[in-house]
């Protein structure tokens, strides 16, 4: 029974890392919450839905949801945050707040408030370890989320790009002195966690069978906790702490009950930012500037 | 190769530079001398790029976009600027491959990284060393090196001598001399006026956002101006 938890908690954590490591890549290099990241998610739920219910292949849904919610980001960026890059950090983020509400209102004329519903099963088949049982979406969650996570850490680590944006992340204007498109690199970054966010949408939609406009204020915003308990200035604090919350909160709901749900989780985030605000993971404040 | 018309610069209400000329020609040393918030490092980040100002700045007869320091780069600008501009959180070599950002021609490139490794090997020695734990010298040298590895024509250094112990110092201006052997022009910010001068061919004083002398570095370290205000006095231009 506890171990069966532990993996319905990574399976829900695994999304939630997708999600945390989505606003931690613009909060990192940008210092910016984009609030629309949520519904960035939902949306990229829906799109990979219209690939499945077409009969087409998982693979091909995942990259339609991750395309889909990229382009979404781009237009989030063009609109929501360059313009009003010079401004105080609460702007863009008022910004991002509005874009978030109006992806909802677009999700809910198009496709309905009622939930849709996969109809045929994906994937079938579940595997029995013992007394646990690990379905083929469970996996496909799990594996996707290590696949994306090990692509996203190549990406940052080791490529051209990737030292670019860790370059504007640190300092903007060396970045530029060093020839730098920190404009180009900022559309990005944002495009970037938009796929990040997308894929976590069809992995989820897929694993509950069913999405709703409203997925992303019941589980994308739940992903800034993720990001806080992790650390915001280092993003790769996400990888503990979104197994970590997935855990706890799937645990709250199979001893304490759904409705403390999260009371425990946004709970948790406060308690981090009352006592360790650096994060789980931050250093002290000589890393500050160590983001991605 | 460089030509600045009157440039003016300001940060909201403060005019940091109040219509600064000066040439540069190919091949020089220059030195922009001049106290604490005289506007040097204004003047020298308006140059890379970084700022939005009036006036014209002209290099090799282009006149160049404010506050477009990619451009500026390609045009053949690099500015190492005040306090180095390490990326602390990057390792030595990828601050380096960071230097070769803008390149190209990859295969050249990185045999002119392998080549700098050879000249700077303190700098091969510690590649796999975050740049924030490396001395201010060891800074200061990766900072050059990296501004090298673009490929630069004018090369702008805003106080490379800030913090370093002064053998570090006679090794920065050492290099700097090198470096203009070699046929780059340079840009040189600096505080510490006579050692300045002494490396210098030509020089401007500047005070309050405006060149108050100018003239070849020979002349002005005699120059009862630039004593008087810089080099702390005429008792100690007297006796050097
Ligand atoms: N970002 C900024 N915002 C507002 N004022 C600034 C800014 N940067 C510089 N200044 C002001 O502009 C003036 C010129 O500063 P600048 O840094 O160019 O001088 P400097 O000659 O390089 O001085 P230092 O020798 O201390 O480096 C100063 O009065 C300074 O206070
Ligand atoms: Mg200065």
């Amino acid at each position: 029974m506890l171990i069966q938890q532990l993996v319905n908690g990574l399976t829900l954590g695994a999304v939630y890392t997708l999600i945390a490591l989505s606003f931690s890549l613009v909060m990192g290099i940008l210092g910016v919450l984009n609030l629309a990241i949520a519904e960035l998610f939902m949306l990229g739920g829906y799109f990979g839905f219209a690939v499945l219910m077409a009969q087409l292949p998982l693979p091909l849904a995942l990259i339609a949801g991750m395309a889909g919610a990229a382009l979404v980001a781009a237009i989030v960026e063009r609109i929501g945050y360059q313009p009003f890059r010079a401004a105080p950090v609460v702007t863009p983020m008022l910004s991002t707040l509005g874009f978030s509400i109006i992806l909802q209102n677009v999700a809910t004329n198009v496709w309905g408030s009622d939930p849709l519903q996969l109809t045929d099963e994906v994937l079938s088949g579940r595997f029995n370890i013992g007394p646990v049982s690990v379905s083929a979406i469970q996996l496909t969650v799990l594996g996707v989320t290590v696949l994306l996570v090990a692509l996203l850490a190549f990406l940052v680590q080791r490529t051209s790009i990737g030292r670019a944006l860790r370059a504007v992340a640190e300092n903007r204007d060396v970045a530029r002195l060093l020839g730098v498109p920190a404009g180009r690199i900022t559309l990005i970054a944002f495009m970037l966690s938009g796929a990040l966010a997308g894929a976590a949408g069809v992995l989820i939609g897929v694993h509950y069978a069913a999405i709703t406009p409203y997925i992303g204020v019941e589980i994308g915003l739940k992903a800034i906790a993720v990001m806080v308990v992790g650390g915001t200035t280092r993003i790769w604090g996400a990888l503990i702490a979104g197994p970590l919350m997935g855990v706890v909160e799937v645990m709250t709901v199979a001893y304490g009950g759904s409705q403390i749900r999260d009371f425990v989780v946004y709970g948790f985030m406060i308690l981090i930012l009352l006592l360790r605000p650096q994060g789980l993971l931050g250093g002290g404040r000589s890393d500050q500037g160590q983001r991605v | 190769m460089l030509r600045v018309r009157d440039l003016v610069v300001r940060y909201g209400a403060i005019q940091a530079v109040r219509g600064i000329g000066l040439d540069i020609a190919q091949g020089e040393i220059v030195a922009l001398i001049g106290a604490n918030g005289a506007g040097k490092t204004t003047v020298a980040r308006a140059i890379a790029g970084l700022l939005p100002y009036r006036g014209e700045i002209a290099f090799e007869g282009e006149v160049l976009k404010p506050n477009n320091a990619e451009r500026n780069l390609h045009h053949g600008i690099s500015l190492v600027p005040e306090g180095r501009g390490i990326l602390g959180t990057m390792t030595v070599q990828d601050n380096l491959l960071m230097g070769l950002y803008v390149r190209r021609d990859k295969a050249q490139a990185m045999k002119d990284l392998a080549a700098l490794l050879e000249r700077f090997s303190i700098l091969a020695e510690r590649r796999h060393l975050l740049a924030s734990l490396m001395s201010g010298g060891e800074q200061q040298m990766l900072a050059i090196a990296r501004a090298l590895l673009s490929k630069p024509k004018l090369l702008l250094l805003d106080e490379p001598s800030l913090g370093l112990a002064p053998k570090m110092t006679d090794a920065v201006f050492t290099m700097i001399q090198d470096l203009r052997r070699e046929g780059l022009t340079v840009l040189l910010v600096e505080q510490k006026a006579r050692q300045t001068l002494k490396i210098a061919d030509r020089a401007y004083l500047v005070e309050t956002g405006r060149v108050i002398t100018s003239g070849p570095a020979k002349e002005m370290i005699d120059d009862p101006v630039v004593s008087e205000t810089f080099l702390g006095g005429r008792a100690t231009a007297a006796h050097p």
